[in-house]
C-alpha cells in the first residue's frame, strides 16, 4: 500500500504501517492540494523506536526533564535524520531509487552554454540530464510564499512606489531567479544550479561526483564573451529605515508615525537630528566602521532528502529535515499547483525528519525546491538528493556578509544622544530572508540602550555570492558588534569607564527601541552590569592581566551587552495535547526541534497542569492549524471580531520561539485540557459538581482533593472516565488543540467547554473526541487581540545577555585563546536548565568561530568554487573553548549566571537560543583592544589580521 | 578475488573491484546501517567514526569511515554504533551522554560514542592518573566536531564515566 494511498481523516489517522498522519489543504492555481504530514516510518532494524518518546523510567517528574526526549534514538544511531532514509525504508514506495546531482555555476559573467560529459567514464554517465529549459516556468522559477515579519512594510513601500496597494506578497519576478540556469543565459549567482543529473544507481552518482570534483570547468561550457547577469546589485525589498526623534517634547518614530506618510516625513526629521547635533558642538561623535564576512551555518548533517512523484495517486511524497515545513509545503504547492506544472499534483505527503542542526540554515532553504524539482524527471522512481559537504558549502544558505558604517554621539555627561548606522547586507543570489535579517539588524542597532535619536538604514542587495538567509541571531550579531565596539572606543577616547558608560544609558521597561516601539518588558540590565562588574573576571582584570604580563603573555578583558529580540512581529503557534486511554499524554506541535531541545521542553511543559510529562511528542505538525477551524482570511476586515480569524497560522521554526511562544501555547492548551476535561471527570468520579481547580492538586502523579475529602485519582482512572463518556450525552474531550497568537500581547478569548467557560490566552480551541475523529472547534467569544498597528513595533520581547571575555594573544603567531567567559543572562523562567546552559555553551562556541575562525572569502575564491570543506573552513573544537563551568583563577571556564526569575517575568520564559551568541564577538574585539591596544573591526579576526594590526 | 571482513561480527565479502568504495557508503547502501553519520567526507569532522580491529591493532582503533576504502578492510573487524549498542539498554557512556544532555541535534553523537567507548575500554586496560584524565579525554574526542553543544557537556559526561571506570578498576561496558 502506498503511503500516498493511505486515507488519513481530517483529525489524523494511523497509516497502514502505523504512522500518524494528518491532512490539510492548500489552494493552488490548479485546485486544492491535500497536504499530509506523516510520522517517521518505523525502521525494520532491531533499533527501531519512536524517536520522540521518553523511554520507560525517563519520564521524570512533572515539568522536569531527565534527558532529551529525542535523545535515546540519537545516541543509538537510529534512523531519525533525512539522510538516514532511502526509498526502501519508506512504506509503500518503490524500493529502487534514482539519485540526483546538481552542477553549479562557475561564473556570473558569461552565458552558460551546456555540459560536455564526454570526459566521464561510462560508469559515471547519468541516466538523464535536465537543463533549465527542460522545465516549465513554474517549476524552474516558482513563485515563493514568504510571509515573514515586516512584510507589511514591504506592502507599504510598494504602495508608495506604485501608488496602489499590491495584492499579496508576491515578489517582483526579476528577483525570483531560475533554480536552474537556462542554457544561453548568464547565471544569476554562484551556487545556482546549471544542470540536474539523474542517475539510476548510487554507484554511478558517486562515480560522477568523484570524477567531476574539483574539475568543474572540464565539464561546463561558457560563452567567451562577457555578459553580466541581470539585476546584479539590485535591492531585495524592503529596505528598512528607522528614524527616531524624541526630544524637547517632539516625537517621531517608525512606530508612532502614520505608516502611509512615514517615509515621506523621514528627511525632515533627519534634518532636525542634524540640527540638534550641530547645535551642540560639545557632543562627542564616535565613528562606526566594521564589517563581517559571510559564514556557513555548518550544521553537521548536509542537506538530504527523498522525493517521489506517484502518478497513480498524483501525489508528491517528500522526506526532508527543514525548519520551515509550512513555507516549504506552500512553495511546493506553488511549484506543482501551477497550470504549467509538468505533472498533476493533488497531494503532498511530507515526512519531516529531525534536522541535523539548523541555526537558520534550514529555514526556507532552497534545498527543498531543488529536491522536489527532480521528481517529475525520474520516470516514476523515487529520487534521493544528498549534498556532500563541498556541495553544502557551495550552495547552502549563509550568514550575510555585512558592512556597517555610522556613528555614535554622546554628550560630555556620557548620555548617548544619537546612533546612526547604515547596514549593507550582501544578500547573495536569492532573496530568501535577507531583507528581514537586515531589518532586525536595524532594530538591534541601538543595542541595549535608551537613545533619543536614531538614524538607521538597512538593506540587502543581490550579488553574485551564495545566497544569504536566516542565521542564528538574524542580523543581531552584526548590529551588536557595531554598537558594542563603538561604545568601548567612545569610552577609551574619553577616558570613561566602559561599564559606567553603559550603565548611564541602559534601556528600561519605559524605554523605546530605535523603531519607537515600547520595550514594556522587565530587562534588569543594571542588575546584570552590577553582577558582571563585581565578578572577579571583570573586577580583578588588571591583576589578571598583570599576572599574564609577568609571564610574557598579552591578556585582555572585554565586555559587551546585547538585547536580542525573539519571535517576529507576529507569531502564530499551534499545539495539541491528547490523553490516551492508559492516562498517558502526547503533545503535537508545529515547532521543529533543530537540536535546541524544543521537543523536550514542550513535552515537560504540560506537567504543571496535567501532573505528568508527555510520554511522546510529534514536531513539525504545522498542518494542525488546518484543524483549528481558524482562517487567516478576513474579507470583511473584521479582524478579531471574526470568531474564525487569526492574524497568523504558523511560521518558520526558530529555536528562540520555544521559551515563550511555543511553551505558552502548549501550557495554555494543557490548561484547557485540564479545566475542560480532567476536572469535570474528577467532578463526576468524586460526585463533587462544585469542584474547582483550586480544590485539587497533582501529588505524586495523582489528582488529589487538597481538602482531603476524596480518594486520589490516577491518570488512568481519569482517562477511563473520559473515554467512557464518549458514548454518552455528556462526552468529555480526550484532547485539546489550541492556537495562540502573540504580537506584543497574547490574543485571548472565552471558550465554552465541558468544564464551563474558560478564559484562555488562545485564539482558537478545538476538542478531540474518539480516536480518528476530527477535533471539534469551540467558537470563541469576547476576543481581545493585538491591535494591527503594534506590528510597527517590530519586536516586543527581549532576551538580554552580557558577556565578559578574558583572552590571551600570542604576539608571535597572532593566535588568540579564550581563557574565560562570563555570561549573564536574563532568561525569565527556566523550563529545562540543562537546555538553557547548553544553548549558552553552543552559542559561545559558534560566536567564537564567527569572531575568530570561520574565514570564508566571497566569490570564486570562496566555497562557490567547490573546493571548500572543513580542511579550510575551521570550526571551534574542544581545545578552543574553556570547558569548566565555574570561574576560578588558573582555570579556563565559561560561567553562566542566569538571573533568578521575578514576578515581572509573569512565569514566562524567554527565547534565549540566540541571546548569548550576540554579544560574544564584540566582547572578544573589546578584549583584544584591551590586550594589544588595537581595534579589530573586521570579522573574522584571524591570526593574520592580528599580526597585521600589531605591525601597524 | 574478494575482500573479506566483518561488520558487527557479521562476515562480509565484496569483490575487489569495489576496493575504492568508501566504508561509509557500504554501511549505508549495502547494510542499511545508517547510524554512522556522513559529515564532511574528508575525515575531519569524525562524525563517521567506527572502530576497526585489525593487526597490528587487534584492540581496535577509531577510523573515519568516509575516508576508508574497502580495500583496506581485508581481515578487519569493523564495529559501528549499531554494533556497540547493547540489544537492551545502553552503554554507560551512552547513558551519560543522555543524562548530561551532552548533544543537541545528535548528528555527531554516534561518532562521539564510538570514540569515547574505545577510550574507556582502553582506560580500563591501561588506567591513567586522574590528573591526566582531561588531557586523555581531549586526545580521545578532541578532534570530533560538534556544531551545537560547545563540547562542555560531552567532556563532563565522558569524565564522569572515565572516573567511574578508574574507580572500579574498570569495566566500561
Amino acid at each position: 500500500m502506498s503511503a500516498s494511498r493511505t486515507k488519513p481523516g481530517l483529525a489524523g489517522a494511523i497509516t497502514a504501517d502505523g504512522r500518524l498522519s494528518r491532512r490539510s489543504f492548500i489552494a493552488s492555481a490548479s485546485g486544492l492540494i491535500a497536504v499530509t504530514v506523516l510520522g517517521l516510518p518505523r525502521a525494520a532494524s532491531a533499533h527501531s523506536t519512536q524517536p520522540m518518546t521518553f523511554p520507560p523510567g525517563a519520564l521524570g517528574k512533572p515539568g522536569t526533564a531527565t534527558q532529551r526526549i529525542d535523545g535515546l534514538a540519537k545516541v543509538r544511531g537510529d534512523k531519525v535524520f533525512a539522510r538516514d532514509y532511502a526509498a526502501r525504508d519508506m512504506p509503500g514506495w518503490p524500493a529502487a531509487q534514482w539519485h540526483a546531482l546538481y552542477l553549479y555555476a562557475l561564473t556570473t559573467d558569461h552565458a552558460f552554454l551546456g555540459l560536455d560529459l564526454s570526459g566521464l567514464t561510462k560508469a559515471a554517465q547519468p541516466r538523464r540530464i535536465v537543463y533549465g529549459d527542460d522545465m516549465s516556468k513554474s517549476l524552474r522559477s516558482p513563485k515563493l510564499v514568504r510571509r515573514r515579519d515586516l512584510a507589511i512594510d514591504e506592502k507599504l513601500q510598494q504602495a508608495g512606489q506604485t501608488g496602489k496597494q499590491r495584492q499579496g506578497f508576491d515578489r517582483p519576478t526579476g528577483q525570483e531567479f531560475d533554480l536552474i540556469v537556462q542554457p544561453g543565459a548568464t547565471p544569476n549567482y554562484l551556487g545556482q544550479a546549471v544542470a540536474l543529473l539523474l542517475f539510476d544507481s548510487a554507484a554511478a552518482c558517486r562515480a560522477a561526483q568523484r570524477e567531476m570534483r574539483f574539475r568543474d570547468s572540464d565539464f561546463q561550457a561558457y560563452a567567451a564573451d562577457v555578459s553580466r547577469s541581470e539585476n546584479m546589485g539590485e535591492i531585495f525589498p524592503p529596505q528598512t529605515t528607522y528614524v527616531k526623534y524624541d526630544l524637547n517634547g517632539q516625537q517621531f518614530s517608525y512606530a508612532s508615525a502614520d505608516p502611509e506618510n512615514y517615509l515621506a516625513e523621514v528627511p525632515g526629521w533627519q534634518g532636525r537630528i542634524a540640527a540638534e547635533i550641530a547645535a551642540h558642538p560639545d557632543y562627542i561623535t564616535q565613528p562606526i566602521a566594521c564589517d563581517m564576512q559571510a559564514t556557513d551555518p555548518m550544521f553537521l548533517e548536509p542537506e538530504a532528502g527523498l522525493v517521489w512523484y506517484d502518478a497513480e495517486t498524483a501525489a508528491l511524497n517528500i522526506v526532508l529535515g527543514t525548519q520551515s515545513p509550512d513555507g516549504d509545503v506552500r512553495d511546493l504547492a506553488g511549484m506543482f499547483g501551477s497550470a504549467d506544472s509538468p505533472v498533476k499534483v493533488e497531494a503532498i505527503n511530507l515526512t519531516p525528519c529531525s534536522p541535523g542542526g539548523g541555526f537558520g540554515g534550514r529555514d526556507s532553504s532552497p534545498f527543498t525546491l531543488m529536491l522536489a524539482l527532480a521528481a517529475p524527471f525520474a520516470e516514476g522512481n523515487p529520487v534521493r538528493l544528498a549534498l556532500d559537504r563541498f556541495e553544502q558549502f557551495r550552495t547552502g544558505l549563509k550568514r550575510h556578509g555585512t558592512i556597517v558604517k555610522g556613528a555614535l554621539t554622546a554628550a560630555p555627561d556620557m548620555s548617548l544622544k544619537l546612533v546612526e548606522m547604515n547596514f549593507a547586507f550582501d544578500g547573495g543570489g536569492r532573496k530568501n530572508l535577507s531583507p528581514y535579517c537586515a531589518a532586525l539588524a536595524a532594530l538591534c542597532a541601538g543595542g541595549a540602550y535608551q537613545l533619543p535619536m536614531a538614524n538607521i538604514f538597512a538593506e540587502a542587495r543581490h550579488s553574485q555570492n551564495i545566497s544569504g538567509g536566516s542565521q542564528r541571531g538574524f542580523g543581531g550579531p552584526q548590529a551588536y558588534f557595531a554598537i558594542e565596539t563603538a561604545l568601548d572606543d567612545l569610552a577609551a577616547g574619553q577616558g570613561w569607564d566602559p561599564v559606567a558608560l553603559r550603565r548611564a544609558n541602559l534601556a528600561t521597561e519605559t524605554s523605546t527601541t530605535v523603531a519607537g516601539g515600547p520595550i514594556a518588558q522587565e530587562l534588569r540590565l543594571a542588575e546584570m552590569l552590577d553582577l558582571a562588574a563585581a565578578h572577579p573576571l571583570w573586577r580583578d582584570r588588571a591583576a589578571i592581566k598583570a599576572g599574564f604580563a609577568a609571564r610574557g603573555i598579552s591578556y585582555g578583558t572585554g565586555l559587551a551587552l546585547s538585547l536580542q529580540a525573539y519571535g517576529t512581529s507576529g507569531d502564530g503557534m499551534v499545539a495539541a495535547v491528547r490523553m490516551a486511554p492508559d492516562g498517558s499524554f502526547s503533545v503535537q506541535s508545529d515547532a521543529v526541534d533543530m537540536g535546541n531541545g524544543s521537543a523536550t521542553t514542550l513535552a515537560v511543559a504540560i506537567g504543571e497542569y496535567l501532573g505528568t510529562n508527555a510520554s511522546s511528542i510529534e514536531m513539525a505538525d504545522y498542518d494542525l492549524f488546518g484543524q483549528t477551524g481558524l482562517t487567516t482570511d478576513d474579507p470583511e476586515k473584521q479582524r478579531w471580531a471574526n470568531p474564525r480569524w487569526t492574524a497568523k497560522s504558523t511560521g518558520s521554526s526558530s529555536a528562540c520561539l520555544t521559551g515563550l511562544h511555543q511553551v505558552h501555547t502548549v501550557k495554555e492548551t494543557a490548561r484547557a485540557m485540564f479545566e475542560g476535561s480532567i476536572l469535570p471527570a474528577a467532578r463526576r468520579l468524586w460526585q463533587l459538581p462544585d469542584l474547582v481547580s483550586s480544590d485539587v492538586a497533582w501529588v505524586g502523579g495523582l489528582l488529589v482533593d487538597i481538602r482531603g475529602f476524596m480518594p486520589p485519582l490516577s491518570h488512568r482512572q481519569l482517562a477511563q472516565d473520559i473515554y467512557a463518556s464518549l458514548g454518552t450525552d455528556t462526552p468529555l474531550p480526550t484532547g485539546a488543540l489550541g492556537h495562540a497568537y502573540f504580537q506584543s500581547d497574547w490574543a485571548e478569548a472565552d471558550f465554552d467547554t465541558a468544564g464551563g467557560r474558560l478564559r484562555l490566552r488562545l485564539d482558537g480551541l478545538a476538542c478531540y473526541g474518539a480516536e480518528g475523529a476530527a477535533p471539534k472547534p469551540i467558537p470563541r467569544q469576547n476576543t481581545i487581540g493585538p491591535d494591527a498597528l503594534t506590528t510597527r513595533y517590530s519586536r516586543y520581547v527581549w532576551a538580554p545577555c552580557l558577556n565578559v571575555i578574558g583572552l590571551t594573544v600570542d604576539r608571535a603567531n597572532g593566535r588568540v585563546e579564550l581563557q574565560n567567559v562570563l555570561s549573564v543572562l536574563n532568561a525569565g523562567r527556566i523550563h529545562v536548565p540543562e537546555l538553557v546552559s547548553g544553548q549558552s555553551q553552543g552559542g559561545i562556541a559558534m560566536a567564537l568561530g564567527y569572531a575568530l575562525m570561520e574565514d570564508m572569502p566571497e566569490g570564486m575564491e570562496g566555497p562557490a568554487n567547490g573546493l571548500w570543506n572543513l580542511n579550510r573552513y575551521h570550526l571551534p573544537r574542544m581545545a578552543d573553548l574553556p570547558l569548566a563551568t565555574s570561574y576560578a583563577p588558573d582555570l579556563r571556564a565559561q560561567e553562566l549566571v542566569v538571573l533568578k526569575e521575578t514576578p515581572g517575568d509573569g512565569r514566562a520564559g524567554r527565547g534565549i537560543a540566540e541571546a548569548v551568541m550576540c554579544s560574544v564577538a564584540p566582547a572578544i574585539s573589546n578584549a583584544l583592544f584591551d590586550a594589544v591596544g588595537r581595534r579589530y573591526a573586521s570579522l573574522p579576526i584571524t591570526p593574520q589580521k592580528i599580526l597585521q594590526g600589531l605591525a601597524s | 578475488m574478494s575482500i573479506r571482513f566483518t561488520v558487527n561480527g557479521q562476515p562480509q565479502e565484496v569483490a575487489d573491484t569495489r576496493g575504492t568504495d568508501r566504508l561509509i557508503d557500504y554501511l549505508h547502501d549495502d547494510l542499511n546501517l545508517t547510524g554512522t553519520k556522513f559529515g564532511c567526507g574528508i575525515g575531519v569532522c569524525r562524525a563517521c567514526t567506527v572502530v576497526m580491529a585489525k593487526a597490528p591493532n587487534p584492540a581496535g582503533t577509531q577510523i573515519v569511515s568516509c575516508s576508508t576504502p574497502l580495500s583496506l578492510l581485508a581481515g578487519a573487524e569493523i564495529t559501528t554504533i549499531e554494533g556497540v549498542t547493547p540489544k537492551e539498554g545502553l552503554l554507560p557512556i551512552q547513558q551519560a551522554f543522555l543524562s548530561h544532555f551532552a548533544f543537541q541535534c545528535g548528528y555527531c553523537a554516534p561518532g562521539f560514542v564510538m570514540a569515547a567507548q574505545l577510550f574507556l575500554e582502553g582506560l580500563a586496560a591501561r588506567p591513567v592518573p586522574v590528573d591526566q584524565l582531561d588531557a586523555a579525554i581531549a586526545r580521545a574526542i578532541g578532534d570530533h566536531i560538534c556544531r551545537c553543544s560547545g563540547y562542555v557537556r560531552y567532556a563532563q559526561a565522558l569524565k564522569e564515566v572515565a572516573l567511574s571506570v578508574l574507580a572500579q578498576g574498570g569495566d566500561a561496558t
